[in-house]
């Protein structure tokens, strides 16, 4: 299983990739896998302002709809289109294929995140 | 997952690197590594295993076995024949389901039951509770027998490399053998979970079990887990205990007529009793048939049904969404998800399915009896209303070997280019029709064994004055059976009419002939309707009897369609009210030949079932039909059955050549004129009662079930053109007939010699009649007869006793009666076999190679065609 060094993780199998004041954010290989078949993925649209730990999209496989949340609260400046088209995407190569860049209202909460040897343990278990 | 019962399969799921989660309290493969998509896939259009052994299997036998079942399940156990199974409900007293289950008989005497595994221990407990009343024993049969599941277009293949075995069960849904696998016996049916056309079930000793579920992977199964099946039955519409059939999301009890499965697993037959639920079960289906029937002003006997449901939004509804019809809500989603399907390219048999996935959003939902089909619907996803409709079905399996997606709202186009104004439309219509007569007449090998040119004479009269006139007659009792005509100037055709019946006594050898009826079908629809009518000529107050029982040839194994309860029986068959089924049994055929009865076996069921009317027979005809031994035994058991040949198909051969029906002993004779006989396209009754038999009123009935019964005017012209036709053959049969027949032999022989696989018995040169059966390959007939039409070579694909249906079709049948009458001798018909066999065998294209060898044979023989004749078609020529 996949995991990348210098991008931050949460609980919840989101990572996060920290630019300046934007966070790329999206679900680990670890989650992809454990969901199975991805068929469906819904995004929140530019503008929309969304909490921390708020679910801010979903992703279904064929077995189970999954909410996926967003680990620091923000206003969200892109998302994934293609990932609508084709949800697949999400099990060829979850890190290239991110979700949703949000501005960061509170960069502090970064801090609450796991890197990338911590989150390594969580998945073990 | 400690506490967790394993199956026998559990080693093979770990070892393949299944994700194993809890269900029902088993740990059971959700999927394997390849997932649930790929896994679906490959089951549809290949083949798949399911590990089901976490199911319950109970044996159920004992003097009372039969009551008892009676007793706790809801469908007819009266119904189900040796090596059959059916669909049935264990049902509780309110009329809902505690199960839903298969009930199979391998054995006289023995049940096979066989449960979901969440609820087999209530199921044995509710089973052990109500056998006490009865002089029957239940045994759990579940750690003893292994069960898997193999479904795909491929299984029929894998199975019969499994135990080398060329025959497995009868082709059809249910049906059961038992077969041996290395010195065991292995159980197979015809079932599944599915809706795969063809699949089996394998019940093994449990020792056997993993060794078969590892050979089956090596033979090309796909392991599938619980994630498939359960999006593969979804697509296919079937029920799952827990979603259609137990409590609803609110907790109710969901009424077992809820779900559309209901109507062929509950039995009302008086013969089942009173039972466990009976009286709410038909209550409920008072609701049913209110629904059904669109009677909705109260539907409190039945609130709701099952129906499939689509999603043309975006979005993917679960089990428990809303669904809303203009605001309201109306329903409920029991099952909902992605599932995965492969696009298909082009129309009708030429479509092909292709690697392209694709996926789409379905499901099943309880939906208020009142809401319809097309209905556009809404269904509530995470506070979205997302568009859907209520879809007749998600797949359909009725085009074998693959079970097929259906998609909600695709349409069929056809396209075929016509130009603006009439003028030039009638123009082309004219071309057009003379180019496909060069084509047909001058350069194509025409092999279809149900067709025939007919003679120039035969032609040109069909299209005479009469053909514009009318003549309807009827036989007049105050005129000692004259004839009396309700038209005038109908003095020509009733002197033609005369003859053609003279002709035709003479060719069949017989005391009467009908000669209205238009086609071999109306034929049939005449005599069944004359016979049903003549049974009930004695009180005229009751609703009619309709026949029972009847025996025919099996459709899957050559039986002519026109006999068969979906073709001219349809309207005049009983049903059993034991059976439920029509009263319809089959001529058994000989083991090692399912193209010949089985004379022995025939004769045990005839004893058996008395049949009122046993008609001999088929369109796929290989051997002449024992009518003579069976008029015997009729005869020595003193049974009043009526034998009836439909020869359609071999009309033309009657006689010293192929049979006699008459003399052999038939009672009635129908046929159609244009196959083997010389044409034009119609029909002929024909019987041999004398005038002072006490039969005598039904042929009768059945000259009135011919006219007013199925025919006013009936097509004048064709019975011109068919009097010249039997003027043919009554003088030149005796050649003709001999021609045919060995010309047959023959080609068979030259096809079998070029590497083709004919089949048959090669012991009589394959056939006795005009026709030839090559096998192609399962499945491939469809495909090899386009390659030869595309040779202008044509012929009909078929299906063997072995297949499914005509989509399946791994043979084509091919007759050689057009052609001989073309003059076609032994070296024409062994070049044609050595060009078939370069089509079939090696693709080659032979076209022009056809094209040269047909048009050396286009004028045909065994005709009249001296100069005087010649003379007189120009001058009924020139009067156009």
């Amino acid at each position: 299983m996949k995991i990348i060094e210098g991008l931050k993780y949460s609980k919840d199998h989101e990572w996060v990739k920290v630019e300046g004041n934007l966070a790329t954010v999206g679900i680990t290989d670890y989650a992809q896998h454990s969901l199975g078949d991805i068929v469906f993925v819904e995004l929140p649209e530019i503008g929309d302002v969304i909490g921390k730990e708020e679910a801010f999209g979903v992703v279904e496989s064929v077995k189970a709809a999954s909410d996926i949340y967003l680990p620091v609260s923000g206003t969200v400046v892109k998302i994934n289109e293609a990932l609508v088209d084709e949800p697949e995407l999400l099990n060829t190569d979850a890190f290239e294929n991110w979700m949703v860049c949000v501005e960061m209202d509170d960069p502090a909460q970064l801090d609450e995140l796991m890197d990338a040897a911590k989150y390594d343990t969580i998945c073990q278990d | 997952m400690g506490n967790l019962k394993h199956t026998l399969f559990y080693n093979n799921h770990v070892k393949a690197g299944a994700t194993l989660v809890d269900f029902g309290g088993w740990e059971m493969p959700i999927q394997y590594p390849a997932g649930i998509v790929d896994e679906h896939i490959h089951t549809r259009i290949k083949s798949g295993i399911f590990d089901v052994s976490h199911m319950g299997r109970f044996i159920v036998s004992g003097k009372e076995a039969i009551a008892f079942l009676q007793h706790v399940l809801t469908n007819n156990v009266l119904a189900l024949d040796l090596l059959q199974a059916q669909y049935t409900m264990i049902q509780n007293s309110n009329g809902g389901a505690l199960d839903d289950a298969y009930l199979y008989r391998f054995y006289e005497d023995e049940y096979l039951l066989v449960v979901n595994a969440a609820n087999a221990k209530k199921d044995w407990q509710h089973l052990n509770k109500e056998i006490v009343a009865f002089d029957a024993r239940i045994i759990d049969q579940s750690a003893e027998i292994a069960m898997i599941s193999l479904q795909g277009p491929d299984s029929k293949t894998v199975l019969k490399k499994l135990l080398g075995s060329e025959n497995l069960t009868e082709p059809l849904k249910n049906a059961l053998a038992i077969l041996d696998y290395q010195g065991e016996g292995l159980l197979i049916a015809r079932t599944g979970y599915t809706g795969e056309p063809l699949g089996f079930e394998l019940f093994a000793k449990a020792a056997q079990g993993p060794a078969i579920w590892e050979k089956l992977l090596d033979l090309g199964a796909m392991a599938i887990g619980l994630g498939a099946r359960d999006t593969l039955r979804l697509e296919a519409g079937l029920p799952l205990y827990g979603h259609e059939l137990g409590l609803d999301s609110d907790g109710n009890e969901i009424p077992i007529f809820s779900c559309p499965l209901a109507k062929f697993a509950v039995s009302f037959a008086a013969v089942k009793g009173d039972y466990i639920g009976r009286e709410a079960l038909a209550n409920q289906y008072i609701g049913f048939k209110k629904i059904m029937e669109r009677d909705l002003a109260d539907l409190s006997h039945l609130a709701r049904i099952v129906r499939p449901i689509a999603i043309t939004g975006r979005g993917i509804a679960r089990a428990g969404c809303k669904v809303y019809k203009d605001g309201k809500e109306v329903g409920t989603v029991t099952s909902a998800t992605m599932v995965p399907y492969l696009k298909a390219v082009g129309y009708g048999l030429d479509s092909k399915i292709t690697d392209e996935k694709a996926m789409r959003a379905i499901g099943l939902a309880l939906i208020d009896g009142d809401v319809e089909l097309n209905d556009a619907v809404a269904v509530e996803i995470r506070g979205k209303m997302v568009p859907a409709v209520i879809a007749p079905y998600h797949m359909k399996s009725d085009a074998p070997p693959f079970a097929r997606p259906i998609l909600y709202g695709v349409e069929v186009e056809r396209k075929f280019d016509s130009p603006r104004d009439y003028e030039t439309k009638a123009l082309n219509l004219l071309e057009k029709s003379y180019d496909n007569t060069i084509l047909r007449q001058h350069q194509t090998i025409n092999l279809i064994p149900s067709e025939q040119t007919h003679s120039a004479a035969v032609r040109l009269l069909s299209i005479m004055d009469p053909s514009f006139r009318y003549a309807e007659h009827k036989k007049t009792k105050s005129f000692y059976d004259y004839d009396v005509f309700y038209y005038q100037g109908t003095a020509f055709i009733d002197e033609i009419e005369y003859l053609l019946m003279e002709e035709m006594k003479k060719y069949l050898r017989c005391a009467e002939v009908e000669t209205r009826v238009i086609s071999g079908q109306m034929a049939n629809v005449a005599v069944f309707s004359a016979l049903m009518d003549y049974k009930n000529r004695v009180n005229r107050k009751v609703d009619a009897k309709r026949l029972g029982y009847v025996m025919n040839n099996h459709i899957i194994r050559g039986g002519h369609l026109s006999a068969q309860p979906m073709g001219a029986l349809h309207d005049y068959i009983a049903v059993d009210p034991v059976t439920e089924k029509t009263a319809v049994v089959n001529f058994p055929v000989e083991k090692d030949n399912p193209f010949k009865i089985d004379v022995a076996e025939t004769k045990k069921v005839i004893e058996q079932y008395k049949p009122e009317l046993i008609i001999f027979g088929k369109s796929m005809v290989l051997h002449k039909e024992p009518v003579r031994e069976i008029r015997e035994f009729i005869d020595a058991q003193k049974l009043s059955s009526i034998i009836m040949y439909d020869m359609a198909h071999v009309l033309g051969l009657v006689g010293d050549h192929f049979q006699d029906p008459f003399a052999e002993g038939a009672e009635l004779v129908t046929g159609s004129t244009h196959k083997t006989f010389f044409g034009t396209q119609r029909g002929v009754i024909a019987g041999n009662y004398d005038k002072d038999d006490y039969k005598y009123g039904l042929w009768e009935t059945i000259e009135t079930r011919a006219f007013p019964g199925s025919v006013s005017n009936h097509h004048l012209g064709t019975m011109l053109g068919l009097l010249m036709a039997s003027y043919e053959m009554n003088c030149f049969k005796d050649l003709y007939q001999k021609n045919v027949i060995d010309n047959a032999k023959y080609f068979a022989k030259c096809l079998a010699d070029c590497g083709l696989e004919v089949a048959g018995d090669p012991a009589i040169s394959y056939t006795e009649t005009h026709q030839v059966v090559v096998r192609v390959g399962y499945g491939s007939g469809p495909e090899v007869a386009n390659r030869l039409e595309n040779n202008n070579i044509i012929i009909n694909y078929q299906a063997t006793p072995e297949e499914e249906g005509f989509t399946a079709s791994g043979a084509i049948r091919i007759g050689v009666a057009e052609m001989t009458r073309f003059g076609f001798g032994k070296e024409a018909f062994a070049e044609t076999a050595a060009l078939m066999a370069d089509v079939i065998l090696r693709n080659k294209d032979v076209k022009e190679d056809v094209k040269r060898l047909r048009g050396q044979f286009t004028s045909l023989k065994y005709c009249f065609d001296d100069e005087e004749i010649a003379a007189q078609l120009e001058k009924l020529k020139n009067t156009f």
